[in-house]
C-alpha cells in the first residue's frame, strides 16, 4: 500500500491549514483514510455562490464561487457581469489559493521579540484590541492626534482610514495608491480638466491609442484589457512609448523606444507641431480651453529635432506619431496611465497628456476620454470634521502648501521626515492596514528607521508581509471572499453596446475561518477603546453595505435575488458637459511657483557604468500582494532582469544566468534572479517586475523569490508639485559570481 | 466531428488566466499544468522586433502518438455521440481518441503510469500526476488536458476558454464549416506539426506573420524516438498483470487493509 507524502502529511495534520492539497481528497470520518478519485469532479455541477467581488488587484471584477461541502473550490466571472463577464484573470482564478493559504494570518499576534525580528505570541482578540486602543490612545494623549501615522490601502482600509483621519484627527495618512502610484495622474488632470481621469479611455471605439509607459497586458485589469484588445481588433492604430518592448509594444504599429525620463519633451514636441501646423482641433480649443496663447508660447521651442535629441529617438518617428494622432483625431485614446510615479517630474508629464487630449479634441467623444455615467450609491463612513491645518505637514511656517497639488492625504516623505526628526512634532504611533510600506515606498532603510522609533505599531492584513514584521500587534483580517465591504458601480465598458449601469456589493462567499475579522469590527472596537463609541457610524460592515445600497433603492437581499448584480438602463456617455473646461495654461500652478504651461524637467542620467532601473508589472501578480500564492508563484516564480542583448554580449551574460544587483549608493539586493537577454530594451536601462523578493520567512512560497526592486530604490526623488515619489531614478550594476559588472555605455 | 481550439495571438496578452483556471477546475498539482503559456521574445524575427506567446495544451492530434504507445491491455469501451446520443463500442487501451468528438482521453483506472504516452508526446502535453496513485502505479497516472470533455458534454465551454480575458481562445468543431474555429482555419490558422511529423494537431494558432513565425520558429518540436520508450512500456505492461490481479483480489474481500485501493476502484466505476 503506497501512500505518497502528500497524503501522509494530510493525514497527520488533517486541519484546515492543510487545505492546499486537492479538494477531492476527502477524509472519511470513520477510517481517517483519504480517498483519491482518479478523475477530479470539476466545478460544473457544484453549488454556486454569487456576490463575490475580486480583490486580487483593485479592479474589482465580479465573481461567483463554486462550492463543494462548504468549501470554495473555484472562482469564475459572474455571467451577469457587464464588466468582466465570465472572465477573470490569473490572479482572480488563483483567489482560492489565497483563501486557503496555510501561511495566512489566523489569530491576533503580539510581537514579544524586536520590531523587524519578530517573535510572535498568539493572544486573544480582547487583549489585542485593548492593547491597540490603549497604546494608540496613549500616543494621542501624549503627542496629539498628529502623533499617529496611517498607511492604509484598498477599499478595506477606507473605514479605518476615515476613523483616524476624520474622528481621531490626524492628517498623517498616506495611501500608496496616491503617493507611489496614480496620485500624480489624478491631480495633474484635476489641474487641467477638473477631474481625475481614471483609465476612462474609450479604446474599443478609438481610431488610435497611445500608451506612454503603460504596458496593458502585463498590467491586467480584465475589462480594461478587453477594451484595449477590442479597440485593436476594430482596427485602432497603436502607439506605444516605452524604453522596453512590452506586451503592448508587441501589438503596436509604432514603438517609440524613448530614453527614460524624457516623455514630456516628446509630448511637447508633438503638441508644438500640432499647434504650429494647425493640426489641432481649433473648434474644440476655442470652445472649451483656456490659456491657449500662453500654452502655445510656452512650448514653442520644442521642435522635433530638439525632442529627438533629448529623447534619443528619430525625428521622423515623432512626426509619424504626431500625424497618426492628428489624422485620427478626435477619436483618439491618450491613455492617462496608471502607476505613473516615475521620475519626480511626473506632474508635468501627466499635464501634457491631458493637454494633448484637448488639442486633439478627444474629450467626451467616441474613442477619446469618456468617463461614462455611473449610478449613485451611498458612502457611509465616519462623519467629516475640520481639524484645521495646524498639524498638516504639507503646510509650511507661512501656511503655504509645500506640495500644492498633492493627492488626498499627506505626502509619505513628509511623514517619514517628521517621524525621524521629531520636527515639527513627533510621530509615535503607526497603523498599517493592508499596505506594505517596506516594499511600496522607496528608501526601505528609512522606512525601517521610521518604524523603529515608534512607540506602537499596529498592522492589519490578510497575509504576512515584509511590513507586518514591524508590528507590535498584528491582526488577521478576513479576506475579500469572507466579508462584506464595498459597493461597486459602473457601466458597460464598450460604449457602442446598449447603455447600462450596474450596482453590486462585495458579499462573503464563505465564512471566515480561524479568528479573522473584518475592518468594521476591528475599527469599531478600537474606536470604542479610544473613547469614540458615540461617533461609530455603523455597527457592522453589513449595515454599512445596506445603507450604501439603500441610496440606490437596493438591499443585500435584493442583490442576492439578482445574482449579485443589479442592472439598469444607462445614459449616453458622449457629449461634453456644459461646465467642462480645459486649462492649457493654469495660473494657479504658476502662482504656486511651478510652470503653468506643461514643462519638461530633465532627470539625472545614469552615471558611467550604471543602467537605470525600470520596473513594471507581470500579469500574474499584483506587485507584492500575490507573491505567496502557490499557483501564481509557479506561473512566474521570479522577476528576471531584462538586459539589452548587445550589452549582455559585452558583459559575457547569457539568458538564464543568475545575477544580483547593486545600486549607485552601494545597496545590494539580498537575493538573486536570472537574466533575460533581449534586444527589446534600451542599452541604458534594465528592467524587472516590481514586488518580488519578500524577506518575511513566514511567506513560505514568496520568501527570497526574485529580487526586491524597492530595496534598490534608495535615491529619494519627490515630484515637487504633488510630493509623490519618483521610483525610476535609481541606477544599478549587475553582480555575477561575486563580480560587479560595469554596464558599458 | 473534431473538437479543437484556435488561439488568436493577436488577442492573447499572455496573462495566464487559462492556465490557472484549468488548475482550479481539475485540481492539477501546483507544479504541473494541463496547459501553459510561454513568453517568446522580444527577439528579432526576419529583421523585425517581435514578441508573442505560446499558449499550449494537448493538441488532441488526428494521429496521436500517445494513443499508439499505450501498453495497457485493450478493453471494450462504449462511446456516446454527445450530439445524437448514438453509441459505438470499440476496443481501446488506457488512452484513446474519441470516435465521435475527436478528443484524446485517458482512463485513469487502467493507466499503468508507465509514462510512455508522456514521453512520446512531442509537445510534452502529458505529465505523470503524482497525486493519482494506486496499487497499479505508485508514481501516479498520466494526466493532461481533456478539452474539458465533462464540461463540453454538458453544454459548457472549456474552463480556459470561459475565463480567457480577451477571447483569444475559441473552441468548437473544426469539421463544421460554419463554426468560428473553421472560419479561422480558412483565414490561415495552423497547428504546430513536429519536424517531419504529420500528427494533425487540432489546436491551431492564428496571428500576424512575425508572431506566427516566432511561435513556429521557437516552439516546433521534434518527433520522439519511440524505441526505448516502447521497450520500457512493454516491461511495465508485463509487470502490471500481477499487480492487477492483486487489485482484483483486494476488491473481492481483503479490502480492510486496502481501503485506498478500494476507493480508487469505486471511482473508476463512475465512468
Amino acid at each position: 500500500m503506497a501512500f505518497n507524502l502528500t497524503r501522509r502529511r494530510f493525514l497527520q495534520s488533517a486541519s484546515l491549514a492543510a487545505a492546499s492539497i486537492p479538494l477531492s481528497k476527502v477524509v472519511s470520518a470513520e477510517t481517517g483514510f483519504v480517498q483519491s478519485p482518479l478523475e477530479p469532479k470539476g466545478s460544473l455541477k457544484e453549488e454556486t455562490a454569487t456576490g463575490g467581488i475580486c480583490e486580487m488587484c483593485f479592479w474589482r471584477c465580479q465573481l461567483i464561487g463554486k462550492k463543494r461541502d462548504g468549501r470554495l473550490i473555484k472562482l469564475e466571472g459572474n455571467p451577469k457581469s457587464i464588466d468582466n463577464g465570465t472572465s477573470i484573470c490569473a490572479r482572480g482564478n488563483a483567489g482560492i489559493k489565497l483563501l486557503y493559504d496555510p501561511d495566512r494570518l489566523k489569530y491576533p499576534l503580539k510581537n514579544v521579540g524586536e520590531r523587524g525580528k519578530p517573535v510572535w505570541k498568539r493572544i486573544s482578540w480582547e487583549e489585542a484590541l485593548a492593547e491597540c486602543s490603549s497604546k494608540l490612545k496613549g500616543v494621542v494623549d501624549k503627542y496629539g492626534p498628529q502623533g499617529i501615522a496611517v498607511f492604509p490601502h484598498g477599499s478595506t482600509a477606507k473605514y479605518p482610514m476615515h476613523f483616524f483621519e476624520r474622528t481621531v484627527g490626524t492628517h498623517n495618512v498616506s495611501e500608496a495608491s496616491f503617493f507611489q502610484c496614480r496620485g500624480i495622474r489624478d491631480t495633474a488632470y484635476w489641474a487641467t480638466i477638473g477631474k481625475a481621469p481614471g483609465e476612462n479611455v474609450d479604446m474599443p471605439n478609438s481610431k488610435a491609442i497611445m500608451l506612454l509607459g503603460s504596458h496593458i497586458g502585463e498590467n491586467v485589469h480584465v475589462s480594461h484589457v478587453k477594451s484595449f484588445i477590442k479597440g485593436l481588433q476594430n482596427g485602432s492604430k497603436l502607439i506605444v512609448v516605452d524604453p522596453r518592448y512590452s506586451a503592448a509594444a508587441a501589438k503596436s504599429d509604432v514603438w517609440v523606444k524613448i530614453k527614460p525620463g524624457t516623455d514630456t519633451a516628446f509630448l511637447l514636441a508633438i503638441m508644438n507641431y500640432l499647434v504650429k501646423t494647425e493640426k489641432y482641433n481649433v473648434d474644440f480649443i476655442d470652445e472649451w480651453a483656456d490659456g491657449f496663447d500662453e500654452f502655445a508660447e510656452g512650448i514653442a521651442d520644442w521642435t522635433f529635432e530638439r525632442a529627438a535629441k533629448e529623447c534619443n529617438i528619430p525625428v521622423e518617428q515623432i512626426k509619424e506619431v504626431a500625424d497618426i494622432l492628428a489624422e485620427n483625431a478626435p477619436n483618439v485614446s491618450i491613455h492617462p496611465g496608471r502607476h505613473v510615479s516615475w521620475y519626480g517630474n511626473d506632474f508635468q508629464r501627466q499635464r501634457s497628456l491631458a493637454c494633448l487630449t484637448a488639442l486633439l479634441g478627444a474629450y467626451y467623444v467616441e474613442g477619446g476620454w469618456v468617463p461614462g455615467i455611473k449610478p449613485k450609491v451611498g458612502k457611509v463612513s465616519w462623519a467629516k470634521h475640520d481639524h484645521g491645518n495646524e498639524h498638516n505637514l504639507n503646510y509650511n511656517e507661512d501656511e503655504e502648501l509645500r506640495h500644492p497639488f498633492t493627492p488626498p492625504g499627506t505626502p509619505t516623505e513628509l511623514i517619514r521626515d517628521a517621524a525621524l526628526t521629531g520636527k515639527p512634532y513627533p510621530i509615535k504611533g503607526c497603523v498599517i492596514w493592508g499596505q506594505n510600506p517596506i516594499q511600496t515606498i522607496p528608501g526601505q532603510e528609512k522606512m525601517k528607521d521610521v518604524l523603529r522609533q515608534m512607540d506602537f505599531v499596529m498592522c492589519v492584513d490578510v497575509m504576512p508581509t515584509d511590513a507586518t514584521m514591524w508590528a507590535d500587534i498584528l491582526l488577521p483580517e478576513a479576506s475579500y471572499l469572507e466579508r462584506f465591504d464595498l459597493v461597486k458601480t459602473g457601466t458597460q465598458w464598450d460604449f457602442s453596446e446598449k447603455h447600462q449601469q450596474y450596482i453590486t456589493a462585495r458579499m462573503p462567499l464563505v465564512e471566515p475561518m480561524f479568528e479573522r475579522k473584518d475592518n468594521v469590527f476591528i475599527t469599531n472596537a478600537i474606536a470604542k477603546g479610544m473613547g469614540h463609541e458615540e461617533e461609530i457610524p455603523v455597527k457592522t460592515v453589513e449595515e454599512m453595505v445596506e445603507k450604501n445600497l439603500a441610496v440606490a433603492g437596493l438591499s443585500i437581499a435584493q442583490l442576492k435575488k439578482e445574482d449579485g448584480i443589479h442592472l439598469r438602463d444607462g445614459k449616453d456617455p458622449y457629449g461634453i458637459p456644459e461646465d467642462f473646461e480645459v486649462l492649457l495654461y493654469n495660473e494657479d500652478i504658476e502662482d504656486a511657483g511651478f510652470p503653468g504651461v506643461p514643462t519638461y524637467m530633465p532627470v539625472e542620467p545614469p552615471p558611467a557604468g550604471f543602467a537605470r532601473l525600470l520596473y513594471g508589472r507581470v500579469p500574474v501578480h499584483t506587485f507584492n500582494r500575490t507573491q505567496n500564492n502557490a499557483w501564481l508563484n509557479f506561473a512566474m516564480p521570479e522577476n528576471p532582469v531584462w538586459i539589452n542583448d548587445e550589452t549582455a554580449n559585452k558583459l559575457g551574460l547569457k539568458d538564464g544566468d543568475t545575477v544580483g544587483l547593486v545600486n549607485s549608493e552601494g545597496f545590494k539586493s539580498h537575493t538573486t534572479t536570472t537574466v533575460k537577454v533581449t534586444p527589446g530594451i534600451r542599452k541604458d536601462s534594465v528592467y524587472m517586475a516590481h514586488g518580488y523578493g519578500s524577506a518575511n520567512p513566514l511567506l513560505s512560497v514568496a520568501v527570497n523569490a526574485g529580487v526586491d526592486d524597492t530595496s534598490l530604490m534608495t535615491k529619494i526623488a519627490i515630484d515637487p508639485e504633488t510630493g509623490a515619489h519618483g521610483m525610476r531614478n535609481n541606477f544599478v550594476k549587475l553582480i555575477k559570481d561575486g563580480k560587479v559588472l560595469d554596464i558599458p555605455a | 466531428m473534431q473538437y479543437g481550439m484556435i488561439i488568436d495571438l493577436e488577442r492573447c496578452v499572455g496573462c495566464h488566466a487559462c492556465t490557472i483556471a484549468c488548475k482550479a477546475e481539475w485540481e492539477v498539482p501546483v507544479e504541473y499544468g494541463r496547459n501553459w503559456v510561454r513568453r517568446l521574445g522580444p527577439s528579432i524575427v526576419q529583421g523585425e522586433m517581435a514578441s508573442t506567446y505560446y499558449p499550449g495544451l494537448c493538441n488532441h492530434c488526428t494521429e496521436p502518438p500517445c494513443v499508439e504507445e499505450c501498453p495497457a491491455d485493450y478493453e471494450e469501451q462504449t462511446f456516446t455521440n454527445p450530439k445524437t446520443g448514438e453509441t459505438i463500442t470499440l476496443e481501446v487501451a488506457a488512452t484513446w481518441k474519441d470516435p465521435f468528438d475527436g478528443t484524446v482521453q485517458i482512463d485513469k483506472s487502467r493507466c499503468l503510469g508507465c509514462g510512455a504516452c508522456a514521453d512520446v508526446c512531442p509537445y510534452s502535453a502529458r505529465y505523470i500526476n503524482p497525486d493519482l496513485v494506486d496499487d497499479m502505479s505508485e508514481d501516479g497516472k498520466a494526466d493532461k488536458c481533456t478539452l474539458c470533455k465533462p464540461r463540453v458534454d454538458a453544454g459548457s465551454l472549456p474552463a480556459c476558454v470561459q475565463t480567457c480575458i480577451t477571447n483569444a481562445r475559441i473552441f468548437g468543431d473544426l469539421d463544421d464549416p460554419k463554426s468560428e474555429v473553421a472560419k479561422y482555419i480558412k483565414k490561415g490558422a495552423k497547428g504546430i506539426e513536429p519536424v517531419d511529423g504529420e500528427l494533425g494537431p487540432n489546436i491551431k494558432y492564428y496571428g500576424c506573420k512575425k508572431d506566427v513565425d516566432l511561435l513556429f520558429g521557437t516552439s516546433t518540436p521534434e518527433l520522439v524516438d519511440v524505441g526505448p520508450i516502447r521497450r520500457r512500456a512493454m516491461l511495465a505492461a508485463l509487470g502490471s498483470g500481477a499487480k492487477k490481479s492483486l487489485r482484483n483480489v483486494g476488491l473481492l474481500g481483503i479490502a480492510g487493509a486496502f481501503l485506498a485501493s478500494a476507493a480508487s476502484d469505486g471511482d473508476a466505476s463512475d465512468k
